[in-house]
């Protein structure tokens, strides 16, 4: 636990935008060799807090200390110059260059003005090595998987002695196996003396790796404990002032109803032997570790990388799904797992964005036919869903993640579709969006629809899904009922038995 | 202790691209200078005019290589190419002394228009398109307002740059080709090589890793603008005057664009170099000697042009989509 001087610490943070408090009178502090992890709904404050401490932000009011003196920063670079590095959501790796040079970048070391080239693939194999991995230097950034690409960004923070790492939802992206190592080595650099600032909306992990738990809730810091007097129910509850066990909606009660979608033996490049089906009224889960073929799988149903072989079913009819226009004529719908640059038009507005599907299919004129397509109607449905947006003509780029998967839910309801594939629908949404998210799912079931949830995140899809299919390299290798244990959908995922190793026991084997 | 986090999956990408496209255009000159019965084009007489053929547009081509590479673009350069040379021959006047005075002139000039450009996109926020489309009118229009002819001459001296040589190279082709390795060479070497691709590759990225991603922008637009010049200088001592038209009918902006992409730099900029882009003016240039060999009019020359712009960037996108999946 921290003694004397901190190796950081943040006293009475204040910083507005437009008037609006997005943090207010902030007191936060981490030590060396201390995970201290925050977390708090989306718009909470911990990404303005971060900024603040990274030299993107400047605070309003509030004073940094690091190692008891104070510094301010005017542009991020002073802020890595100083020790603090942070690991951005959404990974900013340069695709057509090497790892060296990613790890490198900004602060190419040089000789007489020139790169030293020789150098910077030590350093970084130096680092890698450090971080437990065997990527090549040389390896171009796009050649490698998220996993991977999340240790080069790790390999980045680390290249200018970084004192101070700060992690934001650096397992968002990576499946159960992946997300374990990550903490094994969170935890490493831990025990090497790193202060380790951690955010994350995956509750078991905090309690796994934290020492401190900050809770945030709008802009203000809610408490700071140790993390063995902070019980994950009562962090939910400080969070959103609601119990856990209204968390995932009761589970349907009647047996379910037709064959909604029915697949036989289809297969493509990347699927293989694949025979599911989905009836009226059930929510079928889809688990598996990042590259076991489920975002495929959603993508063939959706006719965006077709099934090549194979039959398809969609209410008893055999359908040739070789489009998602022809997908979504045949009543299916398509929620992406990456909303940013499949789901969404950024630029255009809430009403714009939630109209898409409808106009796809209208007629040329379609401002003549009225209707559902008029703002009304377009205002209506958000309303239904709870959009919460200050204007719905306003660009749904503003809105949080939680709001922007709710305008793509509505999008694909406006075309009453009879199968909805949800494709990572919570991923970096905060936890009330997603209860929002799991009851929009549950109702839709409820009102006779088929929905297919593909997921990496384990306790969603076990809590969630009537029945779960869980996938590895290509196949469906078994299914699991309703509330399985996270060790029986993990040991199918990863090739074992009901008796092998638990997942803990893969991570531990992974460090030892 | 250490076990493996993740399995190694090194792949090295070679210069494939730039070797195909040389060992191509090579194969396609000598094939028709054998087909036409024109050998002597196959003697250091004719492979140094074939040479001579890329210096204009590899000189510029060269800066636009550098603007693509960090994400911008620049469709000022045919202009301001006309601005120079007719300022260096209007200066010189025939004056061996003037020389000097003139190219320091041009040089000021293009390195002003280089910092407007990457001001106005980089501190403005203006598109790159709409930007140095905007100031290559403006030059255009001053220039013309001033000038309808050839305005003065270079001296014989001055003429010497496009005309004279070491042996059998003139002093362009080496020009060309020292200033292509030393472009390489920045690229390849330099922290301001690197953080070009950075830019272009992913320019929030760039700036949260605490480049000024700004300065490399506007660094980038001073580049070309200087290499544009450069052109003018040589297109002046080439045609030993200096015309208001020698840019725009040379089409330098958009042909520069189009060896750049040919070469294999992506538009949006992050991946290529001048290699590439060297290979790509080849292309062009032993179309051109090809087209001359054969004793065809101009016209399907630019036609063949279009349609090998297409399918190189045809090509490449056909490869990364095969890459993605």
């Amino acid at each position: 636990m921290p003694q004397g001087v901190q190796t950081l610490e943040m006293i009475r943070i204040s910083k507005s935008f437009h008037g609006v408090w997005a943090l207010e009178n902030v007191d936060f502090d981490c030590a060396a060799g201390e995970v201290h992890a925050i977390c708090g709904e989306n718009g909470a404050g911990k990404s303005t807090l971060i900024k603040v401490l990274g030299g993107i932000y400047r605070a309003d009011a509030g004073t940094l200390l690091l190692d008891g003196l104070t510094v301010s920063f005017a542009h991020p670079a002073a802020a890595r110059r100083a020790g603090i590095s942070i690991i951005h959501q959404e990974l900013s790796l340069l695709a057509h260059r090497t790892v060296a040079q990613n790890v490198y970048l900004g602060l190419e070391p040089t000789r007489f003005g020139i790169l030293d080239r020789a150098a910077m693939r030590a350093g970084t194999a130096r680092l890698l090595t450090r971080l437990w991995s065997t990527i090549d230097p040389d390896a171009l950034a796009g050649d490698l998987s998220v996993a991977e690409q999340q240790i080069v960004e790790i390999a980045k923070a680390l290249a200018f002695d970084a004192r101070i790492l700060v992690m934001d939802e650096p397992t968002a992206a990576l499946d159960e196996v992946d997300a374990q190592r990550l903490l094994a080595l969170v935890r490493k650099l831990r025990q090497e003396g790193v202060a380790i600032v951690y955010i994350s909306h995956r509750m078991s992990e905090l309690a796994a790796i934290a020492d401190r738990i900050t809770v945030m809730k709008d802009g203000r810091k809610v408490v700071t404990a140790p993390v063995a007097d902070l019980p994950i129910d009562r962090i939910v509850r400080l969070m959103v002032g609601r119990d856990l066990a209204e968390f995932y909606p009761p589970r349907s009660v009647e047996p379910p109803g037709p064959v909604l979608l029915s697949v036989a033996a289809a297969a493509n490049r990347w699927l293989f032997n694949i025979d599911l089906e989905a009836r009226a009224g059930e929510i079928v889960g889809i688990a598996g570790l990042e590259g076991s073929g489920k975002v495929e799988l959603a993508r063939a149903v959706f006719g965006d990388q077709p099934f090549e072989r194979g039959r398809v079913t969609v209410a008893g009819k055999a359908r040739d799904l070789t489009t998602p226009r022809m997908a979504i004529s045949n009543g299916i719908g398509y929620l992406p797992n990456d909303r940013k640059r499949e789901g969404l038009v950024p630029q255009r507005s809430v009403r714009d964005n939630v109209l898409l599907a409808l106009r796809a299919f209208a007629p040329a004129l379609w401002r003549a036919a009225g209707g559902a397509m008029t703002n009304a109607a377009a205002d209506e449905r958000l309303t239904a869903l709870d959009v919460r947006a200050a204007r719905f003509d306003g660009a749904v780029d503003h809105l949080s993640g939680g709001n922007q998967q709710k305008v793509i839910v509505g999008r694909w309801l406006a075309r009453d579709p009879r199968i909805l594939i949800f494709c990572e629908p919570t991923r970096g949404i905060d936890i009330a969006a997603k209860a929002a998210i799991y009851r929009i799912m549950r109702d839709l079931a409820a009102r006779g629809r088929a929905i297919l949830l593909v997921s990496s995140d384990l306790p969603e899809v076990i809590g969630v899904s009537d029945r779960i299919l869980v996938m590895r390299g290509g196949r469906i290798v078994g299914e699991c009922p309703a509330g399985a244990s996270e060790e029986a959908v993990m040991a199918l995922a990863v090739g074992h038995d009901c008796t092998a190793p638990s997942p803990r026991a893969v991570d531990d084997r992974a460090v030892a | 202790m250490s076990a493996a986090i993740v399995a190694p999956r090194g792949r090295r990408r070679t210069l494939r691209v730039p070797l195909l496209l040389f060992a191509g255009s090579a194969a396609a000159y000598f094939g028709i200078a054998l087909w036409t019965g024109q050998p002597r084009q196959l003697e250091i007489e004719g492979i140094i005019g074939l040479l001579q053929r890329m210096v204009g547009l590899g000189i510029v081509a060269i800066g636009q290589t550098f603007v693509i590479l960090c994400g911008s673009i620049d469709l000022s350069v045919a202009n301001l190419i006309s601005v120079a040379a007719v300022i260096a021959s209007y200066i010189m006047q025939g004056q061996s002394a003037m020389m000097l005075p003139a190219v320091v002139v041009v040089l000021i000039i293009s390195v002003a228009v280089g910092l407007v450009n990457g001001a106005i996109i980089a501190k403005l926020g203006v598109n790159p398109l709409i930007a140095t489309l905007g100031v290559g009118l403006i030059l255009q229009g001053l220039l013309s307002a001033s000038f309808n002819n050839f305005a003065g001459s270079v001296p014989a001296e001055f003429q010497a740059f496009a005309y004279g040589g070491v042996g059998p190279l003139p002093y362009s082709v080496l020009g060309l080709f020292a200033l292509a390795l030393v472009g390489a060479w920045v690229l390849r070497a330099t922290r301001f090589g690197a953080h070009i691709y950075a830019v272009g590759g992913n320019a929030e990225g760039a700036r949260l890793a605490g480049i000024r991603t700004d300065l490399v922008i506007v660094q980038a637009h001073v580049i070309c603008s200087v290499l544009a010049g450069l052109t003018g200088l040589y297109l002046a001592s080439r045609l030993r005057s200096g015309a208001p038209w020698v840019g725009r009918d040379g089409v330098y902006d958009l042909e520069s664009i189009a060896v750049v992409v040919i070469g294999g730099t992506l538009l949006a900029g992050g991946k290529g170099g001048v290699a590439g882009t060297l290979a790509g003016v080849l292309v062009f240039a032993s179309l051109d000697a090809a087209f001359n060999m054969l004793g065809v009019p101009a016209f399907p020359k630019l036609a063949l042009r279009g349609a090998i712009v297409i399918l190189a960037v045809a090509a490449y996108a056909v490869r990364s989509k095969e890459h993605v999946a």
